[in-house]
This record gives structure tokens, sequence and C-alpha cells, in this order.
């Protein structure tokens, strides 16, 4: 007897869709705790050090969501461009451009007062990171590029022009010759909650979910975003003009995506170093399509990554894993919940081969 | 000391630094070309890297080693080929997380193999081929896995350009629904080109621990793997022209190298940047869509396929 | 289960007894955060080999550490979740860390951190490094007389003071021993890429160097030399391994004895913070064993100099010292400062390559 493995698309969403994630993450940790246990350690304390390291304590708490803020940020901009479709993969890159705004900003003013500097080395990331979004949606719109070629091309460059930039004309003349700017000045630093590096970043991620949220369910433009994400080519029938959209969503794409550049830069490295961006732009993508490309759920999920992320320091500090065990574990969730997530869409169907082939 | 030997020296170099590159160009390709993109060629050459050298060190042969190596990228490919092709997942996030995962994999169990030597492929001298003047020097002087790759670029091309499978392959790329529609099994030609992928990232990999050093050191792609994806782009999804690019790029490594051996002075990291950029020139010139159907981009990269939908 | 129960018991009983050795007798805890991986064979691996010689010196110490700690985005947290989890001491171990550890430092006055490499200190924040400068002298000394073309080919991680510093070092006992040496220096702008310094070695010897020396992290240039018949001189850790026949000798980093020290110190509450940077002959830098190539004669003249760095009848940077314009940058009979050693960015007479501004 074979078996066979199907998809059968559901024609209506099964009520328990929202459970998936949990269900997936639910599957997931045992089988990281065969990992776990293989590698001799104990699964239940390791995952136990791992939650209490990332929400067990009042600082842990804050600490995760510092942690979440970049992923925040990049990951709602990300979110945005895959609602309709345009596979935004450079939000690595364009969090470096923003970063390279806002340092050009507080370096070249260091002498403004926090309520003029701050607002401006905001405009410049948010800016900055748009024009580098701006890039390959003009190539997509204008020449027929494949945004997800151009998007990653963009990361290099991004990522080694700010290398020049640090081991060349922006090094600090007194910081003995290695690769970052000199500091910012206090009033380019982002105000921060007292006793805690949660800053600044986070409201303006809690207020772009907002905006988000309105602008795609509110508007007329959101409305039409939805629409080519769901179907481009009724869209165009419908005489939307999809260039203009398109450019707009990169637009702010890329300028959320600046805005966690500016929030890692002026918010908690207070200068900008080689290595600015441990893959936050990458992780981000994570975070908006675990997130289902909503604005609110990419809040909760960034907070929940940068649990995994932060609870990860647990594994080494108490239970003396290597690092590469956190990554083995990430990446053994997401391939989980990537297995699970066609559940949401489709029904998995077992069967005999050659029987009930008709329905399909 | 005189400047001809020495070209001919850099034309060489930039073969073998090229070739870790070419070997997992040359599967991204495949992958690609059927439609699926794959970027988790760093953790696949990790693992390749890894397993290659684990079994060259434990059995003293390192042509076992490179069959480990390509048995281990293919299983790691597995991964993305079963989560993409048939769960039907978002490509971009499960070659991520492969990536993510590889390294991860690949630097836990290599622990044990930091810091001891074994013996990779020795330098290997081509008999008639490597006295010829010019080629003798650029192609024939290197180790066994760089003429590996030089019979690959053809039968790469042959294979996609001049056969059935290949045609598939590409028809699979292009419009999977028309594929399907002329019979071709969609989900499997996809993960033959995706397992193939694996192989051959392993072995690029192993390339850099079995003949480049013979050492593990984790993380010791350095990022090969993305590279190798751009490289793919830049050669437009074609295998000579990738072998080309993979080659230039093994070539502007070399030269920037020597250069700076003779004491030249250069702006590193605005030259690292000239590969990326023009990359992005060559797709901008090559964007009508006459051109595009020529230079082979495939049309459905990226999207799943779903029968009747 | 039962025998948990009564060692429960046992323990509890002997606590209660002997209260104050038993508190004594608990581990101590000591913290270690690493820049890179430990697998990079070459600065991590180093420094966690000195942890692990810690930890076996010292009975009563249990060590932690945290590997691949992004120097911005990370540090903070890790030293932070470090001190909170009871560890009495920190060391963090790149020049990155160095504005976070004492950031940290000033919220956990009871926690002793040390910070390798760079120069700024508190009450409970020390700093530590090796005259790593000394060691690679004396390797360069090696080479000098070792090269028949008087081309010595130089791969260097990442243009900083540092590497500078210990690169001039290098240059300048090459240059002792063969007045006609050339050092040619060839940047790989990575702290370790192997491909890339395996690369970086076959383009210095295909210029005609007939010895290679490193500072990157990985054997690989002194692997590379061995497979083409030149000579290595490796760094970090002993490369001999990897070149046996063509392996001249390493300048190596051996953390184990300053560890050892310093939680003796802090355990018997003699430590007091301070700079220290210590000269070869008292740990923490050294030679590796000499590879078979190496005549005995000029292992007589090498351990000659080093006893004349240890008793301090001679440094590496006294002048007169030129620069490769051929002006005087450490006058006749002046010694360079340490603040000229941390700041140094130039390149000594006899060196081909360029410092990347």
């Amino acid at each position: 007897m074979t078996l066979s493995l199907s998809l059968e698309k559901r024609l209506e969403p099964t009520p328990w869709v929202p459970l998936l994630p949990a269900l997936s993450v639910a599957l997931a940790l045992p089988a990281g705790g065969v990992v776990l246990a293989i590698a001799g350690t104990n699964p239940w304390e390791a995952y136990k050090e791992m939650a209490l390291g990332a929400f067990g304590s009042l600082y842990g708490l804050s600490e995760t969501v510092v942690k979440a803020i970049p992923l925040l940020l990049a990951g709602l901009g990300v979110a945005l461009a895959f609602r309709m479709l345009f596979w935004n993969i450079g939000a690595e890159g364009q969090l470096h451009l923003g970063a390279l705004g806002a340092t050009w900003v507080a370096l070249n003013a260091p002498d403004l007062p926090a309520p003029l500097l701050q607002p401006l080395m905001i405009l410049a990331a948010f800016f900055a990171g748009a024009a580098w979004g701006l890039i390959p949606a003009t190539l997509k719109v204008y020449a027929g590029l494949n945004e997800i070629i151009t998007t990653l091309m963009m990361n290099y460059i991004a990522i080694l022009w700010m290398d020049f930039l640090v081991y060349g004309p922006w090094k600090d003349p007194h910081g003995f010759g290695f690769p970052f700017t000199a500091p910012f000045p206090p009033a380019a630093r982002l105000l921060k909650l007292p006793g805690s590096r949660i800053h600044l970043g986070l409201a303006l991620g809690l207020a772009a979910a907002g905006l988000l949220a309105v602008l795609l369910w509110r508007t007329r433009v959101g409305y039409e975003i939805r629409i080519i994400g769901l179907n481009p080519r009724a869209a165009r029938y419908a005489g939307m003009n999809i260039p203009k959209v398109t450019l707009l969503v990169l637009a702010l794409s890329g300028g959320l995506a600046g805005l966690a550049g500016l929030s890692e830069v002026a918010g908690i490295q207070g200068r900008l170093k080689h290595g600015l961006s441990p893959g936050y732009g990458y992780t981000a993508i994570i975070v908006a399509w675990l997130a289902r490309l909503n604005p609110w759920a990419v809040v909760g999920v960034s907070v929940l990554l940068g649990g995994l992320l932060v609870g990860g320091d647990m594994l080494q500090i108490a239970m003396g894993l290597p690092v590469t065990m956190t990554y083995i574990l990430q990446g053994l969730i997401l391939f989980f919940v990537l297995g699970m997530e066609v559940l949401s869409g489709y029904r998995l169907i077992l069967r005999r081969r050659g029987s009930s082939r008709a329905k399909t | 000391m005189e400047l001809w030997p020495l070209i001919l020296l850099t034309l060489a170099a930039a073969v073998r630094a090229g070739t870790p590159i070419l070997f997992a160009a040359l599967g991204e390709l495949m992958a690609e070309r059927s439609g699926v993109l794959n970027l988790g060629v760093e953790g696949m050459m990790l693992v390749g890297a890894l397993v290659g050298f684990m079994t060259t060190q434990k059995t003293g042969e390192p042509w076992l080693g490179l069959l480990a190596a390509g048995l281990a990228g293919t299983m790691v490919s597995l991964i993305h080929a079963f989560l993409t092709i048939t769960l039907r997942a978002n490509q971009v996030v499960s070659g991520l997380a492969l990536t993510i995962f590889g390294t991860g994999v690949s630097g836990f169990l290599g622990k044990p193999y930091i810091g001891v030597p074994a013996e990779g492929f020795p330098p290997t001298r081509v008999s008639v081929f490597g006295d010829l003047p010019l080629v003798g020097t650029i192609f024939f002087q290197h180790d066994p896995m760089v003429y590996l790759t030089y019979p690959l670029i053809p039968l790469f091309w042959f294979l996609l350009y001049r056969t059935r499978p290949g045609l598939n392959v590409r028809a699979v790329g292009e419009s999977p629904e028309s594929a399907d529609a002329m019979g071709v099994g969609v989900a499997l030609t996809r993960y033959l080109c995706v397992l193939a992928g694996g192989l051959l990232a392993g072995l690029g990999g192993a390339y850099l621990s079995l003949a480049y050093t013979h050492m593990w050191i984790e993380n010791m792609t350095a990022g090969r793997g993305w590279i190798a994806l751009a490289i793919v782009i830049f050669g437009t999804w074609d295998p000579v022209r990738v072998a080309l690019g993979a080659y230039l790029f093994g070539g502007v490594q070399a030269l920037q190298l020597r250069l700076q051996a003779l004491g030249v002075g250069l702006p590193t990291y605005l030259l690292m940047m000239t590969p990326y950029v023009f990359t992005v020139l060559v797709l901008v010139v090559a964007t009508r869509e006459t051109v595009r159907r020529r230079i082979g981009a495939p049309a459905a990269l990226g999207i799943p396929y779903a029968r009747g939908e | 289960m039962k025998g948990k129960w009564l060692a429960t018991v046992i323990a509890g009983l002997l606590a209660l007894g002997l209260g104050v050795t038993a508190r004594s007798q608990e581990p101590m805890k000591v913290g270690f955060v690493y820049v890179g991986p430990v697998g990079d064979y070459g600065w991590t691996y180093a420094h966690d080999q000195g942890r692990k010689s810690l930890e076996k010196a010292l009975p009563g110490v249990k060590t932690t550490y945290v590997e691949s700690v992004a120097e911005g985005a990370d540090a903070e947290r890790v030293i932070t979740e470090l001190a909170r989890t009871g560890h009495k001491v920190i060391f963090t171990t790149s020049y990155g860390y160095m504005d976070t550890t004492i950031k940290v430092a000033e919220q956990f006055s009871n926690v002793v951190f040390l910070h390798c490499s760079g120069y700024k200190r508190r009450e409970n924040v020390g700093t530590y490094f090796g005259r790593m400068y000394q060691a690679s002298y004396l390797s360069g000394l090696v080479a000098g007389k070792m090269t028949r073309k008087n081309l010595i080919g130089y791969v260097a991680p990442i243009p900083i003071p540092e590497v500078i510093r210990i690169t001039n070092a290098f240059a300048l006992g090459a240059r002792e021993t063969n007045p006609q040496v050339k050092v040619h220096v060839v940047w790989t702008n990575a702290w370790y890429d192997p491909a890339t310094e395996t690369e970086a070695a076959n383009g210095l010897l295909d210029i005609g160097a007939d010895v290679i020396a490193t500072q990157s992290d990985s054997p690989a240039p002194v692997q590379a030399a061995e497979k083409r018949g030149a000579y290595g001189v490796g760094y970090n850790s002993d490369a001999s391994k990897f070149a046996p026949k063509g392996h001249l000798v390493s300048a190596v980093w051996d953390w184990g004895p300053y560890y050892v020290e310093t939680i003796k110190a802090v355990k018997a509450g003699t430590w007091k913070s301070e700079d220290v940077w210590w000269p070869i002959g008292t740990g923490i830098v050294g030679l590796a064993p000499y590879g078979p190539a190496v005549p005995s004669s000029v292992k007589t003249l090498v351990e000659k100099r080093k006893e004349d760095l240890i008793q301090g009848r001679f440094d590496v940077f006294w002048g007169p010292i030129k620069d490769q314009s051929g002006k005087i940058r450490i006058a006749r009979g002046q010694k360079a400062t340490d603040e000229e050693l941390l700041q140094m960015n130039w390149f000594v007479e006899g060196i081909v390559g360029t410092i990347p501004k």
C-alpha cells in the first residue's frame, strides 16, 4: 500500500487558522528538544532558561523589547511591500542606508538641540531608506526587473558602502584607527525609558504599526495595495495605477527599514560601527511573514522573535551550549512554522495512491 | 620579477578563487531555472565543508570526503525542497532558515575538528595539458576539484539547452502551468533541481575545506554562498556566463591581492562593490522582454506552483 | 532518586555544621565574552584555551562563555546578563566592548570586569593585553634569517593600530637579521576568511616571496606556503601541525597564566584595577616551538634577543626607526611610549604596502 500526500485548497479558511503558529511551535519544541537531548542537555531546563531569560524578569523583558525594535520597524516595511507581492528582501540594505542618513546628520550638525536634531535624523533616515527602496521599485516598474534580485544586490552595495565610510572618510580621528565614526553628541541619542535601554524607536514602531493599519484598511491606497496583492490582474482591469502604488509602497517600506537603522545607531550604539546589523533586515522578513503581513501581528511577532534571540543567550550562560545550538533551534522552529503554514490555505490529504484521484 | 608570468599566475588564481563559487552558483542556477529560489546556499556550503572535512579526516580519503560533502548538501537541500515544493512554503523564508540552520549544524558538529589537520586534495598538474603554454598555467596546474568543474560547465549548458529534461526544467521555471499541461512533472523536476543545487553547494563548500585549505574553521565560507547567489544573476542563469562571472569575481580578488602584494594601495570596499553594481547594470541593460527571454530569467522564480489555481 | 535525596541531606548538614567552609567551597563563577566563534582557531579560540586552562588550574572556579557577541548590538545585554547571573569576574575580550564594559561596570560595583586591549578603566574595571609585538619581532628575526630571496610575504587582517604595530615589529625583526629584506603586506580586510588568506599567501608567493608570515586568525597562509615549498611563520596558535616541514615558528597567545593569576588575586582580595600589558617571558605572549628547518644558530640568536627583551636591555621600538618614506619617526635613543604604540598608523621602512586611509 502506498500512501501519497497531497494538498487541497481550502474553499473557506478554517476557524483555527490563528492557532497554527502556536501549533507549529508546539511541534518544533519537541523536535528541538531531541537535538538538545542528543547534545546532552536537559531540554526542559534549556527551554525554561530561555523563556526566563527573555520574559522572566523585567530586565529580560526590556531587553527583548530592545531587540524587537529594529525587527518591528523593518518588519513593518517588509510586510507592507509583501502585501502587494513586491518581494522586498532589501530591508537589510535599506536599514544600512537609514543608519547612514541619521549618522550623516548627527556628525554634520552636532550643535543642534535635540528637539531639532532628532527629527532631522529621523527624516534623513527615512528618506535615505526610502531612496534605497525606490531604486528596485523603479527598476521593477519601468524595466520589469525581478525585485528579489535587485533588492538582494542593493544589500551588498549598502553594506560595502557603509564599510567604505567607516574604514575611510567617516572614521573617528580619535578612534585609534578602529572602524567606527566619532560618538554622536548627547543630543543625537534617542530618548530612553529610564532604567532600561528601551528607546524612542519603540514609539516610532508602534506609531508606524498604527499608521500602516489605517493606511491598509481605511484609505483608498490601502485598498488598492490589498487588491493588487490578492489579484494583480483584477487590479489592472479595475484601472488601478500599479506603478504609482509600487513606488509609494517601496518608499514607505524602505523608509521604515531606514528607521530601524536609525533606532540601532542613535538608540543603541551611539555611533556608526562596522557590523552595524547582525542581519536584522533578513530576520525582519521572517517577522513579516510569520505575522501574515498584518501590522499589529508584526508587533507581537517581533517581540517573540526578539525573545528567542535574547533567550538564546541563556543557552550559553546557563546551559553551557555554544551559540550554534541557538541557530539550530531557530532554524528548526522556522522549518516547523513554515511547514504548518501551508495548512492555513490547504488541507493536507493522505490517501492511498490511485484512489479518489477524481476529487482534485 | 617578470610581468607576464605574474599575469598568468593571477589568471590561474582567478580560476582557483572562482571555483568554490562556481560549484555553488551552478547548483543554484539549476534550482532557480526550475523556479525555486534557495537562499540557503551559505548554509549548504558550510555543511558540505564540514562533512567533507570530517570524512576525509576519518578515512584519509578526500574523494570519499567529496562524496560525503555532496550527499550532505543534498540532504540539507531536501528540507528546502520539501517545504517549498511539497508544502508550498515561502521560498525566501525557507532559504533564510536553511542558512541559519546550516551555520548552526556545521558549527556545532564541527567543534572537535577545529585545529585538526587532514590530508586534502594535493595540487595535481595535468600531464599533457599542464605543459601547454598559457592555457596550461591558467587551467591545468590546480587540484582535482578544479578539473571537476570544467566538464560541468558544458554539461550543464548542454543539459539545459539541448536535452528534453533541460527543456522541461526551463519550462517549469518559465511557466509551470504550461509545463504541467504538457505532462511535465513540475514537482519532480523542481525536486531534482533543488537537490542538484544542494549537491553542488556541498561540493563548493568542500572545495574550501579539502582543496583551497585543508582545515575546518567555523563559518569558513565567509559569505561565498551569498556571492554565488549574486553570480547566478550576474550570469543571467546561463552556465557559461555564470562560470565567467565566477572567474571574474575570483579574478577581481586575485588581482587586488596581487596588486597589494606589489605595494599598490586600493580602495578595497569600493572595489568589492563593483560586481554588485555591475550586476544591476547588466540587468537594466538586458530588460527588454525579448532580451529577458533570451537571457532566460525564469519568470516563475520564487512562486510556488499548485495545479489549477 | 534516593541517592540524590541523601546527598542533599548530607550537603545540608555539612552546610549547617561547617557554614564558613561551605560558603568558600561554592564555586566562583567567571564569565567570558567572545567576539567570534570559539571555532575560529584564532583570537577567540586562544582566549577559550585560556579559559579551559583556568578551569583546570583552579577547581573552585566555574566558567561560562558567550561567543559571537556583536560589539554594537548585543554586547551590553550579554555582559549585563553575566553580571546578573552571579558571575563575579567577567572578561570582555574585544576592543569594541570597551565603552560597554565601562557602562555595565558602573551598575555592578561588586563585579570585577577585565577588558582586553582597551584603555578605559575604573575601580572595578581593569585592562589587559600582551606585548605581542615582542613575540612578533622575534618571529621576524627567524624569517629574516631564513629568506633567501629577501622577500617576505605578510598576510594582515584589518588595518587597525594593533595590527600595524605587530606587523611593524615583525618587519623590524626581519630587517635586523637581514637588512636587505622587504616585507610585502597584503590586507585581507577580514579577521577570518581562510580561503582569502590562502589566496593572499599565494599572491605573495607568486611575486617571489619565500617566507609567508600571517597575523590573520587561521593558519591557512602557513599551510599555503607549505604546499608550495616555502616557509611559514604562524600567529595566534602554533601552526606546526599545518606545515610540518616549512613551519619556522609561531607568535602565540597564551592567556591561561594571566587568567589564573587574576582569578587568584580576586579570590585573595588583592586585585586592583590596573593596566596589565604583559611583556614576553611572563605569559600571555610567547613563541611556539621552532620548526625543523630552523638551524640552532638562529635559535640561539632569537633566545638571546628574547632574554634582552625580558631583562629590559632592549625593546622593539627603540629609535632610530624610520617610516616608509625614510622619515625618522622614533629618534635615536628614544623608545616609543605605550600611547604611541596604541595609535601607530604608519609602516616602518622596509615594508612594501599601504595602510588604507
